[in-house]
């Protein structure tokens, strides 16, 4: 017997390390939580990937002129943002198949629902972050623009959304780390990303082992992403 | 080419500007002189249409800019501006803040429009800087770019608002310099400055505006030596003993 398997052995004969962080269970359900965490990136990815341009659109449409698309982007923005992402799964998974069956007949439904909820959730964050980062840019950028024929957008498009994107680039990836966390409430519509991994197994294997697999496996994901902000915030803080 | 007709400027209860009356020849150069908050700067302003007037109108090429049915976009293309804060894009480079507005409104070949901004930097003492960005030059090169970025629109008339305000005194001259070389070359320019050597040596009319009204208007040569209005004699003596 290797040093390693009899300090495993050891471990698992202490009966609350056995229960809840068995290296036994760990090794064993590792590659399943892997498989779960796959889904979780890809909806965390996909969700974000679409709601950076929503926020984006819903940021811009915040700073205009025209009260309509004010009110447009405030309404999305607030019900997205002071509702809980659980609720907004149950409506958009749940109660809109029901009022409209014609959804059901989408294949893979409650992939691209989830991840559609995901997005739109995660765009009314976003617009609030493209919001700040648009109007910390000097005025006279806009004017400067402007003068030069720019249309109103054109100039958002080529002037001052650019000069945004260096400094919402930290709060973005906060919003990424935030949303990847989210996922884990599409276990509550039983979409086997890492969270509802962890919730098959620990009742397969009738110990609660796995979720500590999971919590590990978000934090490798996480913990080098807020390093990552941790970085991008001192060379800005340097070239400001 | 440039008409203002008793334009007023209110921003809250304040009147800015009282009713403004100024018409600009093409190849003349303006120079505006008067104190802060006179109103010379809004003025300016007003016929870019970065700020609306409250009343009145402003004609540029016969084209009414205060009328919401004229293409604000594609006259202000014709008006050229440079701005006392320099206001380039600070992630374009030097040539970038020259060609994307020739490239992105006016739809220009990228090419040529390179090429033209290039001499259009060489023209401006620029060769050499096209690849800098705005941060890696000083304040003189900024504004230098900000001028070579206002022509490549090959504009008509080009407003200046107190363009060398912001610049440390040693880099005032090669500013002075590039304008005096585009008024040389016959450009219509509307200069609000508190430069009077330059105002005498390039102007061909001077204004002096206090509260908001054109309180004189003569040859600069003529204004800046013999003032009759009260207001503008305070203001020179003021400026002159400095």
């Amino acid at each position: 017997m290797s040093f390693l398997t009899s300090i495993s052995n050891w471990l698992d004969s202490i009966p609350v390390i056995h229960q809840f962080a068995s290296p036994k269970i760990l090794a064993s359900v590792f590659p399943f939580l892997l498989e779960g965490a796959k889904l979780t990136i890809l909806f965390a990815v996909l969700g974000e990937l679409f709601g950076i341009p929503l926020g984006l659109l819903a940021a811009v449409f915040k700073l205009s002129k025209l009260k309509i698309l004010r009110a447009l982007a405030t309404v999305y923005v607030d019900f997205f943002r002071g509702t809980p992402l659980l609720v907004q799964l149950y409506i958009g998974l749940f109660a809109l198949p029901i009022a409209f069956p014609v959804i059901q007949k989408i294949p893979d439904f409650t992939f691209y629902g989830g991840v559609a909820v995901l997005a739109i959730n995660s765009g009314a964050y976003v617009a609030e972050i493209f919001r700040a980062g648009i109007e910390s840019i000097h005025k006279g950028q806009m004017e400067a623009a402007r003068s030069l024929g720019f249309s109103y957008l054109k100039a958002m498009w080529y002037v001052i959304i650019p000069q945004t994107f260096r400094r919402v680039l930290p709060p973005l990836t906060n919003e990424f780390i935030a949303l990847l966390k989210d996922t884990a409430l599409l276990s509550a519509l039983a979409i086997t990303e890492l969270a509802m991994k962890a919730r098959y197994l620990s009742s397969w294997k009738a110990n609660v082992s796995p979720f500590m697999g999971a919590a590990l496996i978000y934090l490798a994901m996480t913990i080098p992403l807020t390093r990552l902000v941790a970085y991008m915030e001192k060379r800005l803080a340097i070239s400001d | 080419m440039i008409e203002l007709v008793d334009v007023h400027k209110y921003f809250g209860h304040s009147e800015v500007l009282k009713g403004i009356n100024l018409k600009v020849e093409q190849g003349e150069v303006i120079v505006v002189i008067g104190p802060s908050g006179s109103g010379k700067s809004t003025m300016l302003r007003c016929i870019n249409k970065l700020e609306d007037v409250t009343k009145g109108h402003i004609y540029i090429d016969g084209q009414d800019i205060t009328d919401p049915k004229n293409d604000i976009n594609a006259l202000r293309q014709k008006v050229g501006m440079v701005f006392q804060s320099f206001n380039l894009f600070p992630h374009l480079t030097a040539l970038q803040n020259v060609t994307i507005a020739p490239i992105r409104v006016q739809k220009k070949d990228r090419r040529d429009s390179e090429q033209k901004g290039r001499d259009m930097l060489a023209r401006v003492g620029l060769t050499g800087k096209e690849d800098f960005f705005p941060s890696k030059l000083s304040g003189g090169q900024q504004q230098r770019v900000a001028i070579a970025r206002a022509l490549a629109m090959e504009p008509e008339v080009m407003l200046f608002d107190e363009v060398t305000s912001a610049l440390d005194p040693e880099l005032v001259k090669e500013v002075l310099d590039v304008m005096k070389n585009l008024a040389l070359g016959g450009m219509t320019m509307v200069c609000v400055t508190h430069e009077m050597g330059f105002g005498r040596e390039v102007g061909t009319r001077a204004i002096f505006m206090d509260e908001g009204v054109i309180m004189e208007e003569n040859t600069p040569a003529e204004l800046f030596a013999n003032p009759r209005n009260k207001r503008t004699q305070a203001f020179l003596g003021k400026v002159l003993a400095q």
